[in-house]
């Protein structure tokens, strides 16, 4: 924030700079209303609709969300204004995922929407409309140590809350022109200044996970889109059928809930083949198919010159990998000319479709989707 | 606290709530039971609805007792569907500015529902409606009052133009039925309501717009028409609505509308000096305020609003933080975030619309509260008026 404080007295001669915040109606973005605020910057709010279905039982909470959104703008006395970005968020979003699931991946759509919505549509949007910054209530933080020509995308001062897992496939232009104003803030600090500040929202259930997919789980989800092909379940070892599923693409790698077959220890799903439409799963959790010293990722992101610093030339540098939001950091090296990330030690694989994240430090140095 | 979205719910009046109490404790009994404490409580029961009944001019027996008003309006509807059997290509009449149940309710039928134009006021268009009613229409209808402006509909007047439609098929030989529903739930503080002076055939009413609790409401039905129930079980109400009788509901309802019967003329004067002081001190803003209400027929304490220009959510987050409560529109458009169908359809433009205020008045009202609510609401638009000028 103190880089970020910088510029906005930088900008004080000509007025204050212009921030359009994305605010969600949560505790953190309504506390970075407050925070801009009093940083001095012309704060304009945005509540983005993104795509939702009401169907029975699975209604989408926007409604709620942008009132109290609206709720917050109104009280700080700064502009609020809805982005309607449901359309692209269908296209980008949610068509993406569907494809990937209709592949046999599974994708992170939390990551697509920051990579093609909030630091895309709504920085290209914001950015037309006079905005000079715009801003999330992210844990994440920019570093301009290297000048505000290649900033960096830095983990929250809270690691327990860091979201740059999510926030790895953003463009260096939107990060140069980001302010994530509670990235320094630990999230018990953040809710008890809101509750200071008076925000009666502050203590609001934090929503988790993609808001389309509601309440009643992604696999209820992706039947409405995905037809139900029914197939065999197998065990690996064996070869043996000890059960049916409705769709080889609706399951995930290592995932023991819903296979339906009882009794005695409990069966991991080990192996899918999407063409043969069979599911084989294990009861041993140390199935060689489980684990993997390597593993081959596409569509990588380098970040910035820390990228070819750190692990460039070919030549293996150690640094550490994140392969899920929250994980712990294990150390890899990365063979850049085949996209291969290596450890040390054998580690649990990681569904295709998901990402891997790369860390130096505090510096997350992008990352890959794994093939 | 400055309550003033009495349309959307109203304070439980202290009687009535008294008048609760015991059936929840003591005279806790199923009024089906057969012995006699039970039977006490039938007979409360019936007589509560009674009163109920005499206060729109029924008998308790034409009344179905339901969960509210829209339960009551969708049971109506059922009147039509059991006259599309009798239609070649049944249609619904209901007037653009119906509440949402009414709308629904009519849709969930499968004829094809036709709206009747209402004007500038919300008042309805009775050329079109004598334009729209052919030898086709089964079902008509129109709320009493509605539940944004306040509008009063002269459903007298259209009932006549029914019953002249009634006799015309008579003649020709149609037999294709006709009835007559309105939606009378925001009516009963200050107007006299009766049945047979209206000319209705089925009229919902609702307990928790005129200071009873909530989750009850009631159907009057007139004799011969036929409904389907929409819960089967015991075949309480007739068989009608099945389903063991909220007693303490009931009651409180019975005490609130005997009570709301009593002072229609008390309240209506009451409305009317309060509503004008509230207008005078909203002439203050900077933007001129637009008064919505038809100035002959409206219920007095409807005093709906607009600042064109200024987007009147804006103004219900700023007045509820000094504990002033109003609505924009219909509370339930409002929270879809979709504007008001009633306000589109009696033509405003879309910044009339988006600077609209509903303001209902109630009994706890005073006229300070409309002299501090007013000098609120306008510091409020003065507020907004100066962001926008930046």
């Amino acid at each position: 924030m103190s880089e970020v404080a910088s510029v906005a007295s930088g900008a004080a001669a000509a007025g204050p700079a212009t921030v359009y915040l994305g605010m969600s109606g949560g505790v953190d973005s309504s506390l970075s209303a407050v925070l801009l605020k009093e940083q001095g910057y012309h704060v304009v709010g945005v509540y983005m609709k993104n795509w939702s279905r009401d169907l029975p039982g699975m209604k989408c909470p926007w409604a709620e969300d942008l009132a109290d959104a609206k709720r917050v703008a109104v009280r700080l006395g700064i502009d609020f204004e809805v982005f309607d970005f449901e359309k692209e968020y269908k296209q980008k979003v949610v068509d993406y995922m569907l494809d990937e699931f209709k592949k046999g991946n599974t994708p992170n759509p939390d990551i697509m929407c920051n990579q093609e919505i909030k630091f895309k549509l709504f920085y290209d949007v914001a950015r037309e409309r006079g905005a000079d910054f715009i801003a999330t209530g992210h844990y994440a933080r920019v570093g301009m140590a290297a000048g505000p020509a290649t900033p960096a995308l830095l983990k929250a001062v809270d690691e327990n809350k860091d979201q740059t897992y999510f926030l790895y496939r953003i463009s260096e232009d939107a990060l140069k022109h980001t302010i994530f104003p509670i990235g320094d803030m630990y999230k018990k600090d953040v809710k008890a200044l809101a509750a200071k500040k008076g925000l009666d929202n502050a203590y609001k259930k934090e929503s988790m996970g993609v808001c389309f997919v509601g309440e009643v789980g992604i696999k209820d989800f992706l039947k409405e889109y995905i037809d139900e092909k029914p197939g065999e379940i197998r065990e690996l070892k064996t070869d043996r059928v000890l059960g049916a599923h409705e769709g080889a693409v609706f399951y995930t790698l290592g995932q023991r809930h819903g296979l339906n077959i009882g009794g005695g220890l409990p069966y991991y799903v080990v192996k899918k083949d999407i063409a043969k439409n069979i599911v084989y799963v294990s009861r041993d959790l140390n199935a060689a198919e489980l684990w993997t010293d390597e593993l081959k990722l596409k569509d990588v992101i380098m970040r910035n010159d820390d990228w070819r610093n750190r692990v460039g030339d070919g030549c293996a540098v150690p640094f550490e990998v994140r392969l899920h939001h929250r994980a712990p950091l294990i150390p890899a090296t990365f063979d850049l000319d085949n996209s291969v990330v290596k450890f040390a030690e054998k580690i649990k694989a990681p569904a295709a479709g998901q990402s891997v994240v790369f860390y130096s430090g505090d510096v997350c140095l992008g990352g890959g989707i794994v093939v | 606290m400055i309550y003033l979205d009495h349309a959307a719910a109203t304070p439980v009046d202290k009687k009535a709530l008294l008048s609760m109490m015991p059936y929840f404790a003591d005279q806790f009994f199923n009024p089906s039971s057969p012995y006699l404490p039970a039977n006490h409580v039938r007979d409360h029961y019936e007589y509560a609805k009674g009163q109920i009944a005499h206060t729109i001019g029924a008998k308790g027996a034409d009344l179905v007792i339901t969960s509210g008003a829209t339960e009551a309006t969708n049971l109506a509807f059922t009147a039509a569907t059991t006259a599309m059997e009798h239609a070649v290509a049944p249609e619904i009449l209901i007037l653009a500015t119906e509440h949402a149940s009414v709308r629904a309710a009519a849709i969930a039928t499968g004829a094809k529902v036709v709206e009747i134009k209402v004007g500038r006021t919300g008042l309805i268009n009775l050329n079109d409606f004598r334009r729209k009613l052919t030898g086709n229409t089964v079902f008509v209808s129109v709320a009493l009052v509605n539940n944004e402006l306040g509008t009063i509909q002269p459903l007298a007047e259209i009932a006549e133009i029914i019953r002249a439609e009634r006799a015309r098929r008579l003649s020709a030989q149609n037999t294709t039925p006709l009835y007559f529903h309105s939606d009378a739930s925001q009516a009963l503080n200050c107007l006299d309501v009766n049945v047979a002076r209206l000319g209705v055939d089925l009229l919902t009413i609702s307990s928790a717009k005129i200071g009873g609790p909530k989750g009850v409401g009631a159907l009057y039905v007139g004799h011969g028409i036929k409904l389907k129930p929409l819960i089967a079980g015991g075949g309480q109400e007739a068989g009608l609505r099945s389903g063991t009788e909220n007693v303490p509901g009931v009651i409180g309802f019975a005490v609130a509308a005997v009570s709301a019967k009593e002072h229609t003329n008390g309240n209506r004067k009451k409305y009317e000096n309060l509503a004008g002081i509230l207008r005078t001190e909203l002439e203050k803003a900077v933007v001129s305020p637009l008064f919505l209400h038809d100035k002959k027929h409206h219920l007095s304490s409807f005093v709906p609003v607009s600042f064109p220009g200024i987007d009147a959510e804006r103004l219900i987050y700023k007045l509820e933080e000094q504990e002033v409560y109003l609505a924009t529109g219909a509370a339930c458009a409002a929270n879809k975030g979709t504007k008001s169908h009633v306000l589109t359809a009696a033509g405003l433009s879309d910044a009339e619309i988006a600077g609209s205020l509903r303001i209902t008045l109630g009994p706890l009202n005073t006229e300070d509260d409309m002299r501090r609510a007013g000098q609120l609401i306008v510091a409020a638009v003065n507020e907004e008026f100066e962001r926008c000028q930046k």
